[in-house]
């Protein structure tokens, strides 16, 4: 058990000490960032209910035509102003001075199709923002149009928060947080093996009462451990950002069980070819197939993941314990296989 | 240039024996698999937020067909008592969304608000002709508010007046009430072809055949014809796909590249080569030249496959491609163990691809986005026409990239030595030898002016990376303040990294001399700054963020006031430098982290004090 802990000590000292974790966690930080970037700044402009909810866009539109229209109660419930005019051109003459964002002509209401007309500033950004805006009252002024032509459109009154944040949220930044960390515990197992085959230090280790099983276990273990404190610092930072993660201790069991697995598998990769550069290579290519592999199976990991951080009451304990067999029978093919394995010349 | 032929043959062969025998087959086997794998997984329609909510559904209720939801029929009694229980999180009672009021639900609900309505959008389309189903078609026309703008693509402003395009307003009746009965067996017998029915007839195909839209302009183009329902702004998702189709192979051949030379490094063959007559250059070009060409390779195989034009992908790829491999060459002559070159590899993914998609997002909105060559890529697919601007976007995306991996090929010459590559120093130890190493010391001036002014697209990335760090802080004051200190930190040690790497190297000992170096740098600096800004203002009238974080506002008085708003900041510069560099000096390289703070702070300090100037704060 000494000689275990040493290995596994000295393997997290030599991670720590080449700071390169930090730079790992960094790494997984501007992921989130970029991500959650790309998703709370542009989804919410792309997604027109989001600006409804958080931001109050003041969006001016002049209206010129029926001025008795139903579209114009629309726009103002959407916290649209609109201003009346008589003439097209006091229309433009607003417009250009930029006292209102946008010119809609409206034709008086009549059963079969309405021609409105719709005037936009001609500025790269301007005229996306008041579209968007102006997304929603439209819809529900056609939805107003099909009922007059007789057609009828259910479920309009169906209520509930635009669920694209949610999704994103429990579907990519969590699950991508909690298994990187599988996946930096995977490159590491690679590097430290094929660094001791490359530096002929194995030889060297194994002339000690250091037998191969114990060396790769403790490299496992010390991989398996720099993951799970990863996927412990994440819920907490996560927390810290107002995003809980339900079940949490189910998910960072699951995350654990992922990085033993990519470890354990890294460690047959690296055990077989024995050197960084096709170990890595096959290493990325696999995890990727895999990857894709379990989404056959419902729960795939990366799903079961999504519902137990979103709090989906279909999930538990069960679905979680199951993915300890794939494992054990890995772990079971790695520690009886590590000296036939090692022995193989690729 | 015969050298880095064979040098590049010798690569290919060493490439060779790496991958024979059995360990060939069982990669070309594994990636057959991957590749396999992942077109059937994508085929079957893959979705990241499978079975996240569970949705209860009365017998007469839709046939809910999304793999968001996970569905139960029930009776309406089973479905309220499961609700309360909270073992599912809506239930759909025939034509009616029941839910909680607790967020998961809300979500729920939105999310089957959302199908839904798609579902009624595609009954509509089915059961009822365009006339009926489609009674809304609304006319878009973008006009010119004032003179000065410009459409991104550089088109023709439409100057038409509103009420040409109107023509005669048809005014309600007089005696009409605004609320007209509806018709119950809908419009008349015989549906009149109007003018917009042909639009509706094409976005309906459009949206039937979903995938072929997706490289369309997400705004609608000028007199095109909008109808709200089949109105769907596109994600964008084109872009971060489009990036990742040509990225991700370059960064698993430039791991080769990488690969190779630490393995060439770690068993001293390269000192063989070194000993050679072949020159540093010739050994690093010819390393790089298989991996260029394979890269070169697959921009044409994957442009074929998408169907864009080989020449623009060609053009817009290779800066992109020379920049990853200039990366990845940093990663290979810095080194220092395997987990080193991992975490650097990784890292160098995240930051290249952050900054090729982050302002490519932007593209058709905001003229800013043609910082990311990315951009030019995605305006491709969407055959938007290469315009007299697009040559300046070019140039202004893909000239920082070009400049970065020569700056790397440079560089890499310069360290090629023995001492160096197989040394194992600190990390900022061996940044700081790298430096010095570069400079040309006899002409200490002219060196640390140019790599100042060569630092200037680097550190450009640093801050556009840390912009998108800091959105995760809550507060706006501290995420101004955050990005404020981390944007002063990057351009100190742009600016303070030549000459700490002299002083250290013994090559500036005097005061005099460092305060010099310092003035020298600090020029470089600014000029390279404002000479972007001014490029990027005719080239950007919306940049008004580069405005501000560069504190020089263009309304000044009189021409004498504008002097003083553009020498400010280089005498700011100047200052700041110069606590760091004669900070550096008196103290000691080994404070030079304490003399760099000094100097950021006094640096925090003066942009607090100018946005405080213009009300900022």
């Amino acid at each position: 058990m000494g000689t275990f802990m040493a290995i596994v000590d000295k393997e997290i000292r030599a991670v720590a000490r080449e700071r390169t974790i930090l730079l790992a966690i960094v790494i997984q930080l501007i992921i989130a960032s970029l991500s959650s970037v790309i998703l709370f700044g542009l989804m919410s402009f792309y997604d027109p209910a989001t600006i409804g909810q958080n931001t109050a866009v003041p969006v001016k539109v002049g209206v010129v035509g029926d001025g008795d229209s139903q579209l114009i109660n629309y726009l103002q419930r959407s916290r649209v102003t609109t201003l009346l005019y008589d003439s097209a051109d006091a229309a433009q003459a607003d417009f250009v001075k930029g006292s209102v964002d946008a010119v809609i002509y409206i034709p008086p209401v009549a059963a079969g199709v309405s021609e409105m007309k719709l005037f936009l500033p001609q500025s790269d950004s301007k005229s996306t923002v008041v579209l968007m805006v102006l997304q929603t009252p439209l819809k529900k002024y056609e939805n107003y149009l099909r009922g007059l032509n007789g057609v009828e459109v259910r479920y309009q009154d169906t209520r509930g928060r635009s669920s694209t944040t949610y999704e994103f949220l429990y579907s990519f930044i969590v699950p991508m947080l909690m298994l990187f960390p599988a996946f930096i515990a995977g490159s590491i197992m690679i590097d430290t093996l094929s660094e001791e085959f490359e530096n002929k230090t194995l030889d060297t280790l194994l002339s000690t009462p250091v037998s191969m099983n114990t060396m790769i276990g403790a490299k496992l273990a010390a991989a398996e451990l720099i993951a799970v404190l990863q996927c412990i610092l994440w819920s907490i930072l996560l927390s810290f950002n107002r995003i809980y993660i339900q079940n949490v201790l189910l998910v960072l069991v699951l995350a654990a069980i992922i990085a033993a697995f990519v470890a354990a598998g890294s460690a047959l990769i690296a055990l077989y070819f024995k050197d960084r550069e096709r170990s890595q290579f096959l290493y990325s290519v696999l995890l990727i197939t895999v990857a894709s592999l379990s989404y056959m199976f419902n729960p795939s990991p990366i799903t079961l993941m999504t519902r137990l951080a979103s709090g989906d009451p279909g999930v538990g304990v069960v679905n979680v314990l199951i993915y300890l067999l794939p494992l054990a029978i890995l772990m079971i093919a790695l520690f009886t296989g590590t000296r036939k394995l090692a022995a193989l010349k690729a | 240039m015969w050298n880095v032929l064979v040098i590049a043959k010798r690569e290919v062969s060493r490439f060779r024996t790496r991958f024979s025998g059995g360990s060939r087959a069982l990669i070309v086997a594994v990636l057959v698999a991957a590749l396999a794998v992942s077109f059937f997984v994508a085929q079957s329609g893959f979705t990241l937020s499978r079975g996240m909510y569970a949705v209860g559904v009365s017998p007469d209720g839709p046939a809910i067909d999304d793999s968001r939801f996970s569905v139960f029929v029930m009776s309406p009694e089973a479905g309220y008592s499961g609700l309360q229980a909270k073992t599912i999180d809506a239930y759909v009672n025939a034509d009616m969304v029941i839910g909680r009021s607790d967020s998961r639900s809300q979500y729920a609900q939105g999310a089957l608000k959302q199908y839904l309505d798609n579902r009624e959008l595609n009954r509509i389309i089915e059961q009822y002709d365009i006339d009926r189903g489609f009674p809304l078609r609304i006319e878009t026309h973008y006009i010119a508010v004032n003179a000065s703008q410009q459409q991104p693509g550089g088109s023709i402003i439409d100057t038409a007046s509103i009420a040409d395009i109107i023509g005669p307003i048809i005014e309600p009746e007089p005696d009409f009430t605004g609320e007209p009965t509806p018709v119950p067996g809908g419009v008349p017998a015989t549906p009149v072809e109007t003018t917009t029915d042909p639009a509706v007839r094409a976005q309906l195909e459009a949206a039937k055949n979903g995938s072929a839209g997706r490289f369309k302009a997400e705004m609608v183009a000028d007199n095109e014809t909008l109808i709200p329902s089949l109105y769907q702004p596109s994600v964008p998702l084109p872009q971060v796909i489009l990036a990742f189709v040509y990225i991700v192979p370059i960064f698993f051949i430039s791991v080769f590249f990488t690969s190779s030379f630490m393995d060439e490094k770690t068993n001293r063959k390269l000192n063989i080569l070194m000993s050679t007559p072949v020159s540093a250059f010739d050994i690093i070009m010819g390393k790089m030249l298989p991996y260029l060409v394979f890269s070169v390779a697959v921009i044409v195989g994957v442009t074929l496959f998408l169907g864009g034009n080989l020449l623009f992908a060609i053009a817009i790829f290779t800066p992109v491609m020379l920049f990853i491999f200039a990366i990845y060459l940093m990663v290979a002559l810095f080194y220092r163990t395997y987990k080193d070159q991992t975490f650097f590899s990784m890292a160098a993914i995240t930051f290249v691809t952050g900054y090729l998609v982050f302002p490519a997002l932007f593209t058709g909105m905001s003229n800013l986005s043609y910082i990311s060559p990315l951009t030019l890529a995605v305006e491709m697919y969407r055959n938007v026409p290469f315009g007299p601007t697009g040559l300046m976007a070019y140039a202004l995306s893909t000239g920082p990239l070009y400049l970065v991996f020569a700056i790397a090929l440079f560089v890499g010459v310069r360290i090629f030595n023995e001492e160096y590559l197989m040394g194992y120093g600190r990390l900022h130890q061996k940044l700081g030898d790298a430096v010095y190493l570069s400079l040309n010391k006899n002409h200490p001036y002219v060196s640390v002016g140019l790599l100042s002014l060569l630092l200037i697209p680097v550190v450009f990335v640093v801050e556009l990376i840390i912009l998108a760090l800091v959105t995760n802080l809550q507060q706006i004051f501290t995420m101004l303040i955050v990005l404020l200190f981390f944007s002063a930190l990057v351009e100190e040690i742009a600016k303070s990294a030549g000459i700490a790497a002299l002083i250290e190297y013994g090559k500036a000992v005097t005061a005099r001399r460092v305060l010099a170096l310092s003035f020298v740098s600090a020029l470089a600096f600014w000029g390279g700054e404002k000479l972007l800004l001014m490029a990027s203002i005719g080239f950007m009238p919306a940049s008004a963020v580069l405005d501000t974080l560069n504190g020089a506002s263009g309304t000044a008085a009189s021409p004498l006031m504008l002097v003083f708003l553009l020498l400010l900041p280089l005498a700011g510069h100047f200052v700041f430098s110069t606590i760091v560099c004669l900070g550096t000096l008196k103290l000691g390289t080994r404070y030079y982290i304490v003399a760099l703070l000094a100097g950021t702070l006094v640096h925090v300090l003066y942009n607090v004090y100018n946005l405080r100037a213009m009300g900022a704060f």
